[in-house]
């Protein structure tokens, strides 16, 4: 597909869901879902994939952003946007100190790091419960009291519209053509005297600040945010959408997020052996579509129309 | 013509789009020394890689004592007699000398096991005499004769070497030619040799020259002419 | 006070050590770091609740079976063939976690109350300084020591363990030679679960198991074992201990909560540290 096409068709499908604000009801509250976790999955897309940094700690910067917009606001007063904007400058800091300490070491045991800051967040929340209420988790009214939930659900579709445009746009920046490089080439682009350390750290601010808005925006959206929700396997999902969606399209994630957050919804009734197809099924899209599902269900496309022309 | 010992017909190995074996003949007969010459980039590592089963191959037959092998995996291909001595990672790193060997006997009987060890021993004294130091604390020298006694103790009847005298010195190279010809000798072994190193004259009985993933000449020893083997690194034959 | 901490610690640490070993020996062998492992132990240790009523040796024997055999099949199948095409570590990683999925959801689809207690004998109480453990306890960790003694003794002296050590340090001269490292892998990775189940049966028996446990086994004994050098089964050991006592004493003085925040937290410090972990290698047997 050609690139300007992808863009608009990934666009245009993410609009489609603004129609759903007319009926609500569940099929609106899922989609808010997805839509939410989209916004992380981009996040993972840009970072991870379009960057090439190994950091797999998605979970704890959408933390920093739900959790501190409740604490500013519910115990320092402060206003409701001004403290989902402060929170999510304060999301990348985590990865890039992670980041600037794991800076001379190589290999795999650098990104377990970022893993196991994963698994560490919920259970400091829990250490804390004081404060953070732990497993019985927070409940927060938010924008919801001043918009309503149809008009919320519209924000949350432009806000990650306005994400997935702005990385769309960013990867075709000079910056973003940087990013590229680096991530296929660490050496070869500071061979050619570009400072990897600088647009590596932009990279990670930029993934962290994005990521902590959308946490802020997602306990808005949910009203309620405890550690069960950014347990270890969040950041998994989240890793999962633009891996199993495909990252090497833009409409990849996308794909990705519905099926994230879809296919539970829909073995509810086999939910005892849920969790078997999942992990099968995560087990047999890896390795026979390791491109993901969107580059092979648009070769399949291709097959059918050519087979009826 | 069939009555050679190994035997690869049109053999072509790619890497990616990159052809590094086109359409290759190559054939062994039994208890000969076979060399393979050329200059660097020739394919020569990747003939024999081929035929031991580390790389595998796009098009081609490789026949060795009646099978076609050419989809057999390593182990398999060991088991019905070949081995490769590679250029490098070719030693146990952290176990002793005397491990090293021992490892290597494991397709052997008990007996025939400690007949290969001693004789391992007895063609390179120096292993004896270092054999229960760790592999990788040896010289460079040394661990290239271990990775030859590792490769004799492996028992294979064909014996592929890829580049035994890269890193050693002159005196050692002429050395180590003389105990392959020994062991040729001794064991009555077929040895498959690429060489960078134009003294392989002295021990191959036949010599094919591969450049740029072609055979350029297969020649005895007696017929052959020394200009045509310098020519084929000075690059003047295409 | 503090002997009874470190007494605790050598204990928890002796748990811990069991699928620490499990992680070390599949990663030293194979060098694929398996998630799984604590998901398929925990497996087990459903398994042998199951057959408790039979008789307990028949039951841990059965558990401990059926985590080697699944191991085995679970490499065989699926990990050597991708590892022999290429995989990288992050991509065994996804791959050992989205199995442990499929394993936590047989658990849950064969038992309905996937939370379960073992009662294991208590075998009387060792006294000595003036303190008294229950005799039981100290099973694991000589278990444990066991275990690591046994296999540094096989690769030693056995043709076997020998093959192990080749193929842990050059697969590829390995096969040349003739050593049938696909079967070293299979049986590598069977041992390792075996070892994760009977660590399960361990932790069920003081504690309980239940769904998260094997997650949480799995990545303890993964991180234990990192800090360790993670394919080194000496590493494995002290750090198991290290960390087994890290545990106890954060539990005295900060509370339940705070002790795995503190292992994990030290686990990062560690791997920013010195990211081959303390004995600094990662890769031997």
């Amino acid at each position: 597909m050609k690139d300007r096409y992808e863009k608009l068709f990934s666009i245009g499908i993410l609009l489609i869901p603004l129609l759903f604000a007319i009926r609500g009801g569940y099929l609106q509250q899922v989609s808010g879902y997805v839509f939410l976790f989209l916004i992380q999955g981009y996040v993972a897309w840009f970072l991870f994939f379009k960057s090439g940094q190994p950091f797999f700690g998605y979970s704890v910067t959408m933390a920093i952003g739900a959790y501190g917009t409740i604490v500013l606001t519910v115990m320092f007063d402060w206003p409701l946007l001004l403290s989902m904007l402060v929170s999510s400058f304060f999301a990348p800091v985590v990865g890039v100190i992670l980041f600037l300490a794991t800076i001379r070491a190589r290999g795999f045991y650098v990104s377990m790091t970022s893993f196991l800051l994963a698994i560490l967040f919920p259970k400091l929340i829990n250490a804390l419960q004081d404060i953070t209420g732990g497993r019985s988790g927070l409940y927060f009214s938010g924008l919801s009291e001043f918009m309503g939930y149809k008009m919320l659900y519209v924000l949350v579709i432009l806000v990650t519209v306005a994400i997935a445009a702005l990385f769309m746009y960013l990867m075709e920046t000079k910056t973003g053509k940087i990013l590229t490089l680096i991530s296929e080439n660490d050496r070869l682009a500071e061979a050619v005297g570009i400072n990897t350390r600088k647009f590596k750290i932009a990279a990670y601010c930029i993934a962290g600040f994005i990521s902590g808005l959308g946490g802020a925006l997602y306990v808005n959206y949910t009203g309620f945010v405890s550690s069960i929700d950014i347990e270890v396997f969040t950041t998994l999902y989240i890793f999962f959408i633009p891996l199993i969606g495909g990252s090497s399209v833009f409409y990849g994630p996308i794909l990705g997020a519905l099926f994230v957050i879809l296919v539970p919804e829909l073995l509810v009734p086999v939910e005892r052996y849920f969790r078997i197809f999942f992990g099968l099924i995560f087990i047999i899209i890896i390795v026979m579509l390791p491109n993901g599902l969107a580059p092979n269900l648009q070769k399949l496309f291709v097959r059918i129309r050519s087979r009826k022309a | 013509m069939d009555e050679s010992l190994l035997k690869i017909s049109e053999l072509t190995v790619c890497y990616g789009r990159i052809s590094a074996l086109k359409c290759i003949d190559f054939y062994v007969n039994d208890n000969e020394i076979v060399g393979i010459v050329g200059p660097n980039g020739a394919g020569k590592s990747t003939l024999l890689e081929a035929i031991a089963g580390s790389v595998p191959v796009r098009e081609g037959r490789i026949r060795f004592l009646g099978h076609h092998i050419q989809n057999w995996s390593v182990i398999k291909r060991r088991q019905l007699g070949l081995m490769l001595i590679p250029q490098e990672g070719n030693i146990f790193p952290m176990m002793t000398v005397k491990k090293n060997l021992e490892v290597s006997v494991i397709l052997s009987d008990r007996h025939t096991r400690d007949e290969l060890i001693d004789y391992v021993y007895q063609i390179f004294p120096i292993l004896w005499e270092r054999r229960r130091q760790t592999a990788n604390t040896l010289s460079g020298g040394q661990q290239k004769m271990l990775a030859v006694g590792i490769g004799i103790a492996s028992n294979a009847r064909v014996m592929l070497i890829d580049e035994p005298s890269i890193g050693l010195a002159p005196k050692l190279v002429t050395k180590l030619f003389d105990t392959l010809q020994r062991i040729r000798e001794d064991t009555k072994k077929t040895i498959v040799l690429s060489e960078q190193n134009i003294k392989i004259l002295n021990i191959a009985d036949r010599l094919f020259g591969l450049e740029a993933g072609e055979i350029r000449f297969d020649e005895r020893k007696e017929n052959l002419n020394r200009d045509v083997v310098k020519d084929l690194y000075l690059g003047s034959i295409s | 006070m503090l002997l009874n901490g470190i007494i605790t610690g050598l204990i928890m640490g002796g748990i811990l050590s069991l699928p620490v070993l499990g992680v070390a020996v599949i990663y030293g062998i194979t060098g694929i770091p398996n998630f799984a492992i604590g998901v398929i132990g925990v497996f087990g240790g459903f398994i042998t609740w199951y057959f408790f009523s039979v008789s307990i040796g028949f039951a841990i024997a059965v558990g401990v079976i059926a985590c080697f055999v699944i191991g085995y099949a679970v490499q065989r199948i699926l990990l050597t063939p991708i590892s022999e095409k290429g995989g990288d570590s992050t991509l065994f990683f996804i791959i050992t976690v989205s199995l442990g999925f499929v394993f936590e959801g047989i658990i849950r689809a064969i038992f309905p109350r996937p939370n379960i207690s073992l009662e294991l004998p208590r075998l009387g109480t060792v006294t000595f300084a003036g303190f008294s453990v229950e005799g039981f306890k100290i099973i694991a960790l000589v278990f444990a020591l066991g275990t690591l003694a046994l296999i540094r003794i096989m690769e030693e002296r056995t043709e076997a363990g020998k093959s192990w050590q080749a193929t842990s340090q050059n697969l590829k001269l390995a096969k040349l030679v003739g050593i049938n490292t696909t079967q070293v892998f299979s049986i590598a990775s069977g041992i390792g679960c075996a070892l994760a189940c009977v660590g399960a049966i361990f932790w069920g028996s003081l504690y309980n198991l239940e769904l998260s446990s094997g997650w949480d086994l799995g990545f303890m004994g993964f991180i234990v074992a990192v800090v360790g050098g993670i394919g080194n089964i000496w590493g494995g050991m002290i750090s198991a201990l290290i960390m087994g006592m890290v545990i106890s004493f954060s539990g005295y003085l900060l509370g339940g909560e705070w002790q795995s925040v503190i292992l994990y937290f030290i686990v990062i410090l560690v791997l920013i540290i010195a990211p081959k972990g303390i004995l600094g290698s990662e890769r031997s047997l």
